[in-house]
């Protein structure tokens, strides 16, 4: 393999990594945004997005039937959460939102080890992602191409839904000023429950398509989360841009770091996190608190 | 109400404090006379997936004997705990077993540093520990303590039996992936030593953090060195997780792939992608010995399933234990300390001795080749040599040849 073959190889691996990070990322970050809390139950719902995908792949012996089933289920689960336990916490403090969403994330985990059992999961992907794109006399896995095209489409649709839709108008009016859009006569918690509800959804979808490249296991989530709340640092918390940057930054230090420099890769990622602060406190895209 | 990052991270670690707290609850209460074995093992985390087999093991094992009158009337009872394959928690967990249950037998323990962290008290507490899962050499050398037995075959011996295997042949260039802690780096060594001796050539190597999941700059790594044969020192789910990825890169069409750790849970997930993977099977369902028959067939009429490698080294450190306790007509430390060494067995590997001079116990190493077998859905290892315990055995109190 030559020097420019590794540099494609390495930049393919960037974008698929960063694709799912970006999943995980974006809908934590969005329900930052608009609700102000941290969900540390986020991994978990990860989890239980590729666990419920498997589930189902598995039942209906497709794939793509996972695609769907997780995120759904993820979104159904968490605002089912929502609606139940988050809603009376709204007028407290941010130390009850963590103490409960990260005893939620432990009682979804281990609920997840009873149901599934502790040894790793796995999905059988269609003849169409599980071959090999070849570059050169070099074989490339196609799932990780087709991570990267499901990306690029995801984060395009949300940008659009962002920016140039009503209900993107909305969820960052609120993000702004919560009681004044309130006031506005707008409907502010239907909004909250149906961000925290899409949020969840992506957290399940990213858990799904991580499954067919590091196999779904318990403590996936707890692995996942502690990446996501790096890139929501570096990105800026609540900043839907500032994720997508902040995923594809983390994406190529961990794929390069690993690549040219093994012995740093723990702390490559934290290092970045570290770097990023010390020049913009807020993260790159935040505001300085 | 706003949450500022700082009052996050307060928040966040004063959360992560809270959970690391020691559980409270009470070890299960103790039935006279039974016979109480410790077994600090992974319940969650990493080694979740070999900590259920060490479970499996040990329940089918108190049933079996249990339902036979027990060890000269004694019945056995096992205590579990959950060391999250944390030395720290490991460590937390084997104290309680021990000063506050009451046990002075303990087994079960699966990584290295684990068993490194919890060894150096042994004495102290007068508890034997047997070894069966954790694989660093200097656990039988540089960090010997006389109340630990190692019942299942050691990284090095390992390492040693797939050095052998390869000597004979024509391949040249080596390159070696291990996960970055005790186990790892002891079976990288002394496999590279190993082959430097036999004329071949070490071209690269690669240490990877405990928890990995993305392989792919490592694979891009060992692409670009491009070896004739990949040595793979890795367990549980990230042993999973990096074969995997090697089969979606296509690896084995370049290189032979050799692992030390040949394990049905680490292939089972990749399906017909791992037939024709060569590597270690520690302890092999299909081995023909009486004492494996018998263990099989209870395990299936038990999980129905085949029993997987750890399940094997389990049982084999249960039937050594029993076999002490019924020997030295005790529990007693110093007792069964004394009938464990150089005592001999006819176990699940045919005839095993715990030799008295480091408490390894001597046994043959298979070498196995991933392959379709009738009776099982999914494809398994199996043997295709077998290393006489005098080949792959170090000398006492070594890690090295």
């Amino acid at each position: 393999m030559g020097s420019s073959q590794v540099w494609l190889n390495l930049t393919l691996n960037t974008l698929a990594l960063a694709s799912l990070l970006a999943m995980l990322t974006i809908g934590l970050t969005l329900i930052f945004g608009i609700m102000r809390i941290m969900n540390f139950a986020h991994g978990a719902l990860y989890m239980l997005g590729a666990y419920s995908g498997i589930a189902a792949a598995q039942l209906l012996g497709n794939f793509w039937i996972g695609l769907l089933a997780a995120p759904l289920a993820a979104a159904a689960f968490g605002s089912i959460f929502e609606y139940t336990l988050l809603r009376r916490l709204y007028r407290r403090d941010g130390g009850s939102f963590l103490l409960v969403t990260f005893g939620l994330s432990l009682v979804l985990t281990e609920a997840i080890r009873l149901i599934f059992g502790p040894n790793t999961r796995d999905v059988d992907l269609p003849s169409v992602l599980s071959g090999v794109v070849w570059f050169g006399d070099e074989p490339y896995p196609a799932y990780r191409i087709f991570l990267i095209a499901l990306g690029i489409v995801v984060l395009a649709s949300l940008a659009f839904v962002f920016l140039r839709t009503r209900l993107g108008l909305l969820i960052r009016a609120i993000a702004q000023n919560a009681e004044m859009t309130h006031a506005l006569g707008i409907d502010v918690q239907l909004i909250r429950s149906l961000t925290f509800a899409v949020g969840c959804a992506f957290a399940g979808l990213g858990g799904y398509l991580a499954v067919p490249l590091i196999t779904g296991y318990i403590g996936m989530g707890g692995a996942a989360i502690i990446d996501a709340f790096v890139i929501v640092m570096i990105g800026g918390m609540g900043s839907f841009f500032g994720s997508a940057a902040g995923s594809l930054l983390v994406a190529l230090t961990q794929t390069f770091g690993n690549y040219y420099l093994p012995d740093f890769a723990l702390v490559a990622t934290y290092l970045l996190m570290i770097c990023v602060l010390l020049c913009r406190p807020g993260g790159l895209f935040g505001e300085q608190e | 109400m706003s949450v500022t990052r700082r009052s996050l991270l307060t928040n966040a670690a004063m959360i992560s404090a809270g959970a690391v707290l020691p559980s409270l609850a009470n070890p299960a209460k103790a039935q006279a006379n039974a016979i109480r074995i410790g077994v600090p093992t992974g319940i969650t985390g990493n080694w979740a997936a070999l900590g259920q087999q060490i479970q499996r093991a040990c329940r089918l094992y108190a049933k079996t004997i249990n339902a036979k009158g027990g060890i000269d009337g004694h019945s056995v009872e096992f205590v579990y705990e959950d060391t999250q394959g944390d030395p720290a928690a490991c460590m937390r967990k084997t104290t309680d077993l021990i000063e506050r249950g009451g046990i002075n037998l303990i087994t079960g323990i699966i990584s290295s540093p684990e068993s490194l962290a919890v060894m150096p008290r042994l004495n102290d507490w007068n508890a034997l520990y047997l070894a069966t899962i954790s694989g660093a050499g200097s656990l039988t050398a540089a960090n010997f303590v006389p109340n630990v037995f190692r019942t299942c075959t050691s990284g090095p011996m390992r390492a040693k039996t797939i050095a052998d295997w390869i000597a004979d042949s024509s391949k040249k260039r080596f390159f070696s992936i291990a996960q970055d802690y005790a186990w790892g780096k002891s079976s990288v060594a002394t496999f590279e030593k190993l082959i430097t001796d036999l004329k071949k050539e070490p071209v690269g190597q690669v240490l990877s953090p405990l928890g990995t999941k993305d392989y792919s700059s490592y694979i891009a790594r060992i692409r670009e060195t491009n070896p004739e044969v990949l040595y793979i020192a890795m367990a549980g789910d990230d042993a999973t997780a990096f074969l995997k990825q090697a089969a979606q890169y296509r690896l084995a069409d370049r290189m032979q792939l050799v692992t030390e750790v040949l394990d049905i849970v680490n292939i089972k997930p990749l399906a017909d992608a791992s037939v024709g993977l060569y590597g270690v099977s520690q302890y092999n369902f299909a081995y023909d010995a009486p004492g494996n028959a018998e263990f099989v067939r209870l395990f299936k009429a038990e999980y129905n399933e085949i029993p997987d490698t750890f399940e094997g080294e389990q049982w084999q450190a249960l039937e050594f234990l029993a076999e002490a306790i019924r020997r030295a007509k005790s529990t007693d430390t110093a007792a069964v300390r004394g009938a464990l060494e150089g005592m001999e067995i006819d176990s699940v590997k045919g005839r095993v001795k715990m030799r008295a001079c480091d408490h390894q116990a001597e046994q043959q190493v298979f070498v196995a080749q991933v392959g379709k077998t009738e009776g099982v859905p999914y494809p398994v290892p199996k043997i295709i040599k077998a290393y006489p315990a005098e080949a792959v055995v170090p000398g006492c109190r070594k890690d090295s040849y």
